[in-house]
């Protein structure tokens, strides 16, 4: 089966995910997409797969245009999908899961017998072989997705997009898996490679595609690239937003804020790291490194095992966010909309919610002092809104994280922490944050940011420190802050980790 | 012009879907008024208000609840439960002071340890709360050795039946309860905190809220209503049992989601759950007034929530 896709570009609110990309998809083939977190792979990965429909473009199937409106029309095309999160029922058996919704049955009774006949021979025939009366919630994690691609299989799937098979996977069973995608190429089958692990990518792929922003940067063949060459077309010159220029001079030696040893299970471990007053440092790496996690356990957030934690030389002991924010640290969680703003009510109660106290008699809010002291930091953070009594939610994704940064800054922070702070924010609002940040940065405040775009961790840090599979890899300051520098901390601390 | 003319058509649109539930109870109001003799008398009108007394106290803490994103079933085993505890301090005590204090005390309690169990035990309030109702079900049968309590000093009774401006004290009483709610909600921190935590559970969370606080005092709270409007229905009735009706509850939430309050937390207001208390005793008087047997008037009581619940899911979440 032969899959084009022409001009596809697609849009999630502020951020133009896809921007007219056009590639070709060879039968018997693995086409490996690379880029960026965020670059667009995994969202052309389910517009093929049919969980998400394009704004413009066409998508061809043997030459046929298509319009896939779910994953279900994609399936009846034999394109398939295997998600980043295992999608089995864990409390059902291999078999079940492999031919759920496509029983052998009669009247609705289900016939066991036969069915297991059917999958001991597509066991053989792709040559995967999982134990069928098994708990898919018993098996180890690879042989889940084992018995994802031969759901795939047993509807006949002729393509199969994996975003990201190897991310959970040790070494050796990444190995395998890369045996068994061989498997099915031989077979004619094609497999679109969604990946961060480059030297994986070099070794299985036939073809590779690279993005960047939303963009096709460019296709090409593993024996024209290296892993090199890969990380310099991945990183490229960014589009859009520029930075306001970094002072030093302010920095404090003082740190605001000390850790030591911070370890949480299967989280992260040995975590230490001093933020200085005046300095804003990022920490990078990729989704699912542990970053947010250490945020977290600092803010109170999250429990933590062991280690300690220290605010202008003072040992924290906190139970919980209320008490982070009461000792001076405030902190923008990663998602605005499920960890950030209160939705149903208006910009005026949703900065003044941490600080009522200021604001009230008795338990009685004063709502003069309180509307004045929103609209102090809203008119500060350039919040635009018909009027601060708006619901929060009518607002653009640039001016909700806006009134957030309005909220933080509302209670004169020691130390900020913000994660990923200009997701899903358009440019101009992009550059009023880094202006906010680099402001109060100049001001004193300790600014500890997470950040995934390469852009953003060079435009914004004076330090920077990578992080990989939960521990912290590298650390970077001044001039050795280079996109390619970054991107190859990350990716050599999870290519040692993975044993490639 | 164009635009502010379709500003105003959406406002319209706006305002009517917002206030539905009122046009809707004044229309049966109206539609009462006029086919129904007997519907609009001083009488008639004066009573449906004194017989909802309990009912608004009940529900006005309720709505609390709801708004939290939270559920308490057992509402119904205290409104039985704290009553029985009460007039056995009354009969020990023959003091109405100390057998309202301990109907306030046993809410409270109760409350509290359903609150107790939400936010520590991590436990869904619905499912929490019906394992507690059955104990506290349990525990009426046990304060009341399963007899029937009456109030010791019949005199009692004044104390919800007196008069003041031709209406009961009983009523007089939820008039507090209801602008106590609507202070709490509308005008304290606390009630801030009650929507954050229903709109937002994890937001409020790391915006500083001290969640589990909040769940406690809500649901302490609702507790005490409960057992403070059981009690004072006892008085009436000058007597309770373990084995009285324990759906109030039932009627309560009924009452708050046909006002529009949201089930899923975060939206809600007092005044809705005042116009849907009326909503259902208008359609209940209503049937009464027309003879209308009592069985089908369950059904078709049933059928009406159902047509007011279902009109809010189709118009979009209307409720703030």
């Amino acid at each position: 089966m032969r899959i084009v896709v022409e001009d596809l570009s697609k849009r999630f609110g502020a951020t133009q995910a896809l921007r007219s990309v056009s590639l070709e998809i060879a039968p018997g083939k693995v086409h490996s997409l690379v880029g960026e977190n965020g670059a667009g792979k995994s969202t052309l990965g389910k517009i093929v797969a049919g969980v998400y429909s394009p704004d413009s473009g066409k998508l061809l199937v043997d030459g046929q245009e298509v319009s896939f409106q779910s994953p279900f029309d994609s399936l009846k095309k034999s394109i398939s999908l295997i998600a980043q999160e295992i999608s089995l029922v864990p409390k059902r058996t291999v078999v079940e899961n492999v031919y759920l919704g496509i029983e052998d049955a009669t009247f609705s009774w289900v016939n066991r017998r036969k069915l297991k006949e059917r999958f001991a021979e597509l066991c053989e025939t792709s040559g995967i072989f999982v134990p069928g009366d098994k708990l898919v919630a018993e098996l180890k994690i690879s042989e889940q997705q084992k018995v994802e691609i031969l759901r795939a299989l047993a509807r006949d799937t002729k393509c199969i997009i994996m975003d990201e098979p190897t991310a959970r996977l040790s070494a050796e069973e990444s190995s395998k898996l890369l045996d068994v995608i061989r498997g099915l190429t031989k077979q004619g089958r094609s497999v679109v490679y969604v990946s961060h692990f480059l030297n994986e990518v070099l070794e299985i792929s036939d073809q590779i595609t690279i993005m960047r922003d939303g963009q096709l940067v460019r296709t090409s063949t593993p024996d024209q690239e290296t892993h090199t060459s890969l990380v310099e077309a991945m990183t490229g010159k960014s589009f859009g937003s520029s930075f306001p220029s970094k002072q030093t001079s302010e920095i404090d030696e003082k740190p605001v804020l000390e850790v030591k040893n911070l370890y949480s299970r299967n989280r992260f471990a040995d975590i230490s790291m001093k933020v200085k007053a005046g300095e804003i440092l990022v920490l990078t790496g990729l989704v699912g490194s542990g970053r947010s996690e250490v945020l977290r356990a600092i803010f109170g957030a999250d429990k933590f095992d062991s280690g300690e934690v220290f605010l202008e030389g003072k040992k924290l002991n906190l139970t919980g966010p209320n008490e982070a924010i009461k000792a001076g640290i405030i902190m923008l969680s990663e998602s605005r909309r499920d960890q950030g703003i209160l939705a149903l009510r208006s910009v005026r109660e949703n900065i003044s919610i941490p600080y009522l106290s200021h604001v009230s008699k008795l338990g009685l809010i004063n709502r003069r002092k309180e509307s004045d002291f929103s609209t102090k930091y809203t008119v500060e953070t350039g919040v635009r809104a018909a009027s601060n009594e708006v619901r929060i939610s009518s607002l653009s994704g640039g001016n909700q994280q806006k009134a957030l940064f309005a909220r933080a800054l509302a209670g004169n922070p020691k130390l900020l922490i913000a994660d990923e702070p200009t997701r899903g924010v358009d440019v101009a609002s992009k550059r009023a944050i880094y202006d906010l940040l680099a402001s109060h940065s100049g001001k004193g405040m300790g600014i500890l940011v997470v950040s995934s775009e390469l852009d953003e961790v060079v435009g914004i840090a004076h330090r920077v420190l990578v992080m990989s599979a939960g521990k912290i890899v590298k650390e970077l300051t001044g001039s050795e802050i280079t996109e390619s520098s970054v991107l190859a901390a990350s990716f050599e601390g999870m290519d040692t980790l993975n044993g490639n | 012009m164009v635009i502010e003319k379709m500003n105003s058509r959406i406002l319209n649109r706006d305002v009517i879907r917002k206030f539905a539930i009122i046009w809707v109870t004044a229309l049966v109001f109206v539609g009462l008024s006029a086919t129904t003799h007997n519907f609009l008398t001083v009488t008639n009108l004066r009573n449906i208000l004194d017989q909802q007394a309990f009912i608004l106290i009940v529900a006005a803490f309720t709505t609390l609840v709801l708004i939290s994103g939270g559920f308490d079933v057992s509402l119904g085993a205290i409104y039985v439960m704290g009553p029985i505890v009460a007039m056995r301090v009354e009969h020990a005590t023959h003091s109405t002071g100390l057998m309202l204090l301990a109907a306030s005390a046993v809410g409270l309690i109760c409350g509290v340890f359903n609150g107790l169990v939400v936010a520590f035990g991590k436990i869904n309030s619905f499912i929490a709360t019906l394992a507690s109702s059955f104990i506290f079900f349990g525990l009426g049968y046990v304060f009341s050795g399963q007899g029937i309590l009456t109030i010791s000093n019949f005199s009692e009774r004044k104390l919800v039946t007196h008069r003041i401006f031709g209406i009961t004290s009983a009523t007089w009483m939820a008039v507090l309860a209801i602008a106590i709610v609507w202070i709490l909600l509308d005008r304290t921190k606390y009630g801030r905190f009650v929507f954050a935590i229903g709109g937002n559970i994890e937001a409020a969370r790391l915006a500083g809220i001290r969640v589990r606080q909040i769940q406690i005092i809500t649901f302490a709270l609702a507790g005490f209503g409960a057992s403070f409007a059981g009690t004072l229905a006892a008085i009436r009735a000058t007597s309770v049992q373990a084995s009285d009706d324990l759906s109030v509850i039932f009627a309560v939430v009924a009452a708050i989601i046909v006002g529009g309050t949201s089930i899923a937390g975060g939206a809600g207001s007092i005044w809705r759950t005042v116009i849907g208390v009326f909503f259902i005793a208008f359609i209940v008087n209503g049937f009464n007034l027309n003879g209308i047997d009592p069985v089908f008037q369950r059904v078709i009581e049933g059928v009406v929530i159902l047509l007011a619940v279902g009109a809010d899911a189709f118009g979009g979440s209307s409720s703030d």
